[in-house]
Order: C-alpha cells, then sequence, then structure tokens
C-alpha cells in the first residue's frame, strides 16, 4: 500500500487556544478514516488543515508522498514550515471537501455546480467539464437534475450535487466534514450511501460523522479525538465496539442511545 | 397676485431645455460609470489588509461622504485648478467631484453586499482551489451584485438630482438651462416648473422598479 497522507506532529492554535496538540497520522491510499470526538474536540480544524483551509501552525503534512512547504526548523519536536499560497492552492484543487451545510453556489444550477471546478481550476476545455458534470452528477443519482437550481433540491440532493462538485476535481483525497448533519433524517441515508459506494471503489477518504453505524460499517480505521489529541485509534471493532479509554466509551454511550436507527444502513 | 400662466414661454426654448436634459444625462451617465468601477477598487481596497492601501481608501471615502456635493464640485472648478497644472471646465469639474463622491458611496454598497455573502459561498469556492480573484469573480460578486442592484439605482437617482448642483459653476445642465430660459423670458415659475417635471419623469420610474426589485428580492431570500 502508498501512503497518500502522513501528518507529523500537527499542531493549532487560535490565538492562545490550542485546537490540536501534536497529532500524526497516516492514511493509506484508498483508506477511509473515521473521526470521532465530542464537540469543540478539534475534528473540523484537522480537516481544515489537510487542504490547508486552516494553515497549521506547525507540523508537517505530506500529500502522496510529497511534503507540502519548505521545513524552517524542527526545534523540539515542533516541525515550523513556511507556505506558499500558490501550492496551497494546488493542494486544495487535489482534495476534495465536503462541508455540513453543502454550500452549493446558489446561482448556479447544479450542472454549473459540479463544471465550475474544472472550468475556473483546472481550465479545462468546455466539453470535457460538461462531461466532467455529467458523469459526477449521474454517480451520485442526480443525472435527471442537472439543470435544477440548489434552491429547488432537497438537501440529500444538495448535498449529493456537493458530492458531485468535489469529485469532479478527480481529487486524490476527499474531506467529509459532518455532511448530513444539517439533513432531515429520512434524507441521510442517500448521502451515507453515496459516500459509502465512494469508499467501496477504493476513493481515500477523511470523514467526520456522529453517525455511528455507518463509522462502523465503512471505516477500514476509527479515530477519537479528544481536546486536540488523537486518544485512540483503530480497527472499528476495536475504537467502537471495544473502547480501552473511558472517554471514548463515555461518547458511544452518549450517541448510542438515539443514534441506534443508523445501524440499520449497511 | 394674480399670475398669468405662459408655458408657451419654455416651450419655444426648447432647443435649450433639450440640451440641458441630454447634458444632465450625460453628467449622471459619465459619474455613475466612473462611480461604479472606481467604487469596486476602493472598496477593496478599504477592506484589504494592506494598511498602505486601506488607509487612504478610508480617508477617501470618509471625506467624499462627510461633506456637501455642492462643496466637492466647486473645490474642483475654483480650487483645484489653482494647485494643479490642469485647466478644468465645468464639466470636468462636476464630473470629478460627482464621480468621486459617487465612488465613495458605492464602494460601500459594494461592501455591505459582499459581507451579506455567507462565509461557506467563500470556503467552498477556496477549497476547490479558486485564488481569491477566481472566488470573488465566479462566487461572490455575481451573487452579491443582485443584491446590490437596488442600492446602485438609488445612487443613480441621487445621482441624477445631484447633477443640477452642477449649475453653480455654469455647467449647462437641466438647472443652468432653466435658469438662462427664466432670465431671458422673466417666468421663473413656469421654467423651473417644468424642469422639475422633467426630473420627476425620468426619476420616478427607477424609483418605482427599485421598489419593485426589492419586493422581488426580499421574496427569493
Ligand atoms: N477560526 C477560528 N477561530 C477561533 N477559534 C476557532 C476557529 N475555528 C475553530 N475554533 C475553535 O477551535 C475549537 C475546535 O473547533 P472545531 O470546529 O475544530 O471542533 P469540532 O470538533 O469540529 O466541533 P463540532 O463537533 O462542534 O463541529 C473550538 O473551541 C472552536 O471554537
Ligand atoms: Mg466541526
Amino acid at each position: 500500500m502508498t501512503e497518500l497522507l502522513k501528518i507529523e506532529n500537527l499542531n493549532k492554535s487560535f490565538g492562545a487556544l490550542e485546537v490540536l496538540k501534536g497529532i500524526d497520522l497516516t492514511v493509506e491510499k484508498g483508506e477511509t478514516v473515521v473521526i470521532l470526538g465530542s464537540s469543540g474536540s478539534g475534528k473540523s480544524t484537522l480537516l481544515r488543515c489537510v487542504n490547508f483551509m486552516e494553515i497549521p501552525t506547525s507540523g508537517r503534512i505530506a500529500i502522496a508522498g510529497k511534503p507540502v512547504g519548505t521545513e524552517r526548523s524542527r526545534a523540539s519536536g515542533r516541525i515550523q514550515v513556511d507556505y506558499r499560497e500558490s501550492e496551497l492552492i494546488g493542494i486544495r484543487a487535489t482534495v476534495g471537501m465536503v462541508f455540513q451545510h453543502f454550500n452549493l453556489f446558489p446561482h448556479m444550477t447544479a450542472f454549473g455546480n459540479v463544471m465550475e471546478g474544472p472550468r475556473t481550476v483546472l481550465k479545462l476545455p468546455r466539453g470535457e467539464c460538461e462531461a466532467r458534470a455529467e458523469t459526477y452528477l449521474s454517480k451520485v443519482g442526480l443525472a435527471d437534475k442537472m439543470h435544477s437550481y440548489p434552491a429547488h433540491l432537497s438537501g440529500g440532493q444538495q448535498q449529493r450535487v456537493a458530492i458531485a462538485r468535489a469529485l469532479a476535481m478527480e481529487p486524490q483525497l476527499m474531506l467529509f466534514d459532518e455532511a448530513t448533519s444539517a439533513l432531515d433524517p429520512e434524507l441521510v441515508g442517500e448521502v451515507l450511501q453515496t459516500i459509502r459506494s465512494l469508499a467501496d471503489e477504493g476513493m481515500t477518504m477523511l470523514i467526520v460523522t456522529h453517525e455511528l453505524g455507518f463509522a462502523y460499517s465503512v471505516a477500514s480505521k476509527v479515530l477519537f479525538l479528544s481536546d486536540g489529541v488523537i486518544l485512540e485509534q483503530g480497527a472499528p471493532d476495536d475504537v467502537l465496539v471495544r473502547p480501552k479509554q473511558q472517554r471514548t466509551r463515555d461518547f458511544l454511550r452518549g450517541h448510542a442511545t438515539y443514534k441506534l436507527p443508523d445501524l440499520a444502513i449497511t | 397676485m394674480e399670475h398669468i400662466w405662459d408655458f408657451e414661454s419654455v416651450f419655444t426654448n426648447w432647443r435649450l431645455l433639450l440640451i440641458g436634459l441630454g447634458n444632465t444625462v450625460l453628467l449622471a451617465v459619465v459619474c455613475l460609470g466612473i462611480g461604479l468601477f472606481l467604487g469596486l477598487f476602493i472598496g477593496a481596497a478599504r477592506y484589504s489588509k494592506n494598511r498602505l492601501l486601506n488607509v487612504p481608501a478610508s480617508v477617501f471615502v470618509e471625506v467624499f461622504r462627510n461633506t456637501p456635493a455642492l462643496v466637492q464640485i466647486m473645490w474642483f472648478f475654483f480650487a483645484f485648478p489653482i494647485i494643479s497644472p490642469f485647466r478644468i471646465d465645468s464639466f470636468t469639474a462636476a464630473t470629478l467631484g460627482l464621480s468621486l463622491n459617487t465612488a465613495a458611496f458605492c464602494s460601500e454598497i459594494y461592501r455591505a453586499g459582499i459581507q451579506s455573502i455567507h462565509r461557506g459561498q467563500w470556503e467552498a469556492a477556496k477549497a476547490l482551489g479558486m485564488r481569491y480573484g477566481e472566488q470573488m469573480r465566479r462566487v461572490i460578486l455575481p451573487q452579491a451584485m443582485r443584491r446590490m442592484i437596488p442600492a446602485f439605482m438609488n445612487r443613480a437617482i441621487e445621482l441624477t438630482k445631484m447633477t443640477s448642483l452642477a449649475s453653480v459653476i455654469a455647467f449647462g445642465e437641466l438647472v443652468h438651462q432653466a435658469k438662462t430660459i427664466s432670465t431671458i423670458e422673466f417666468n421663473p415659475i413656469e421654467t423651473y416648473t417644468v424642469v422639475g417635471l422633467i426630473f420627476f419623469i425620468m426619476i420616478w420610474p427607477i424609483a418605482i422598479a427599485v421598489r419593485g426589485l426589492e419586493r422581488r428580492l426580499s421574496r427569493h431570500e
């Protein structure tokens, strides 16, 4: 297997607030890593550091074997890195991100949304952008909604368009930040199934979710994040069924009470 | 006092009025064009993190928003030529004053419009790999523009009314022409009534359109 993502001693602070405190993580190509943790534990911040929506305070991130940025110093374990914006823009184009609130472009149709990245960022010829938009909208099961505006789509459909929009960039890594948290319960399934099919096709993914049943069935590795550190990680059976840490147990118990129906989705 | 209405004496001077109308429209259109264009850059400069850009831009906006347009026009006509090597005619002075004034107000409209766009839109655009300019041009401005249109139309209305200030530096727009006609014909009542009506006919439809647009926009959000 090849290493697609390697995070080394990643720290991120906002002013005096230390959010990530020394994250080490390696993700192999084709792996699906699920990140769990209570609110404020730093899950979103971790994802956002991976595509440099947030600039890490220190630490090294390598994508597909290529370290991002230029290392300035490595004093007492803290790795200081200088980044060039042009390099980060290139990274973002190869890492797809799906947001909790979809963030579709409301002034473009589903088709326009999906074409936008290939057109504006990759600067591909128009015909190829259209072909990609068709391919990926069909892939998420929305071939018949191509010409609808986001306002006329259900939440589940909007989120699937957002997934297609990210896929159209043909990314090497996909990040999902609570992709189903804003959806009505009956719309969660269709989005999870779309993500699931990506996992089956071998897409490498980092997924933040509160859907434990989904996490159990789709993850190759589960991380439990607590106060900015990875408290526990391993196979779904180890972390979700036989957690070693008390905090993990408390978290799982708290969620199991009302998240149980999700377990039916396999 | 009995007044005998004599609109005939106004209409025999229709050529003067027509020239005045042409100049009013010309001044308004030119100043709106320049104001919209400059305003975008001034707005961008004002909210950039670079102090060399945002300080001068803020000073500019505050000065033009907090002094009378009449003073601005007179300043460019009477004061500016003394300290600059240029000769300035009344059209140039009026254009300078009113377009800079409009730019100052437009920069604030751009800012409010852009700030009204949800953060998530910037994020989605950035996450796709867009550069700042691309985020702005492809995602933010097209949405913000739609919301700014009523405000820009209000600006156009204000500007059209402000063109009449250029009469004080003898630019031949409608009010200046009216002054001329009423001096020749001794008919200020009729002349200024007609000029008032001309302004009203030009502006009122825009005002109605603005109200319609605002209603439509609020329904869609
Ligand atoms: N841009 C920011 N500026 C300042 N503080 C921030 C910023 N982003 C996040 N934080 C803080 O960092 C901490 C971790 O936030 P983060 O969003 O990563 O948590 P999370 O695990 O995703 O939580 P949730 O489950 O609520 O989404 C929080 O205390 C949050 O307030
Ligand atoms: Mg979060």
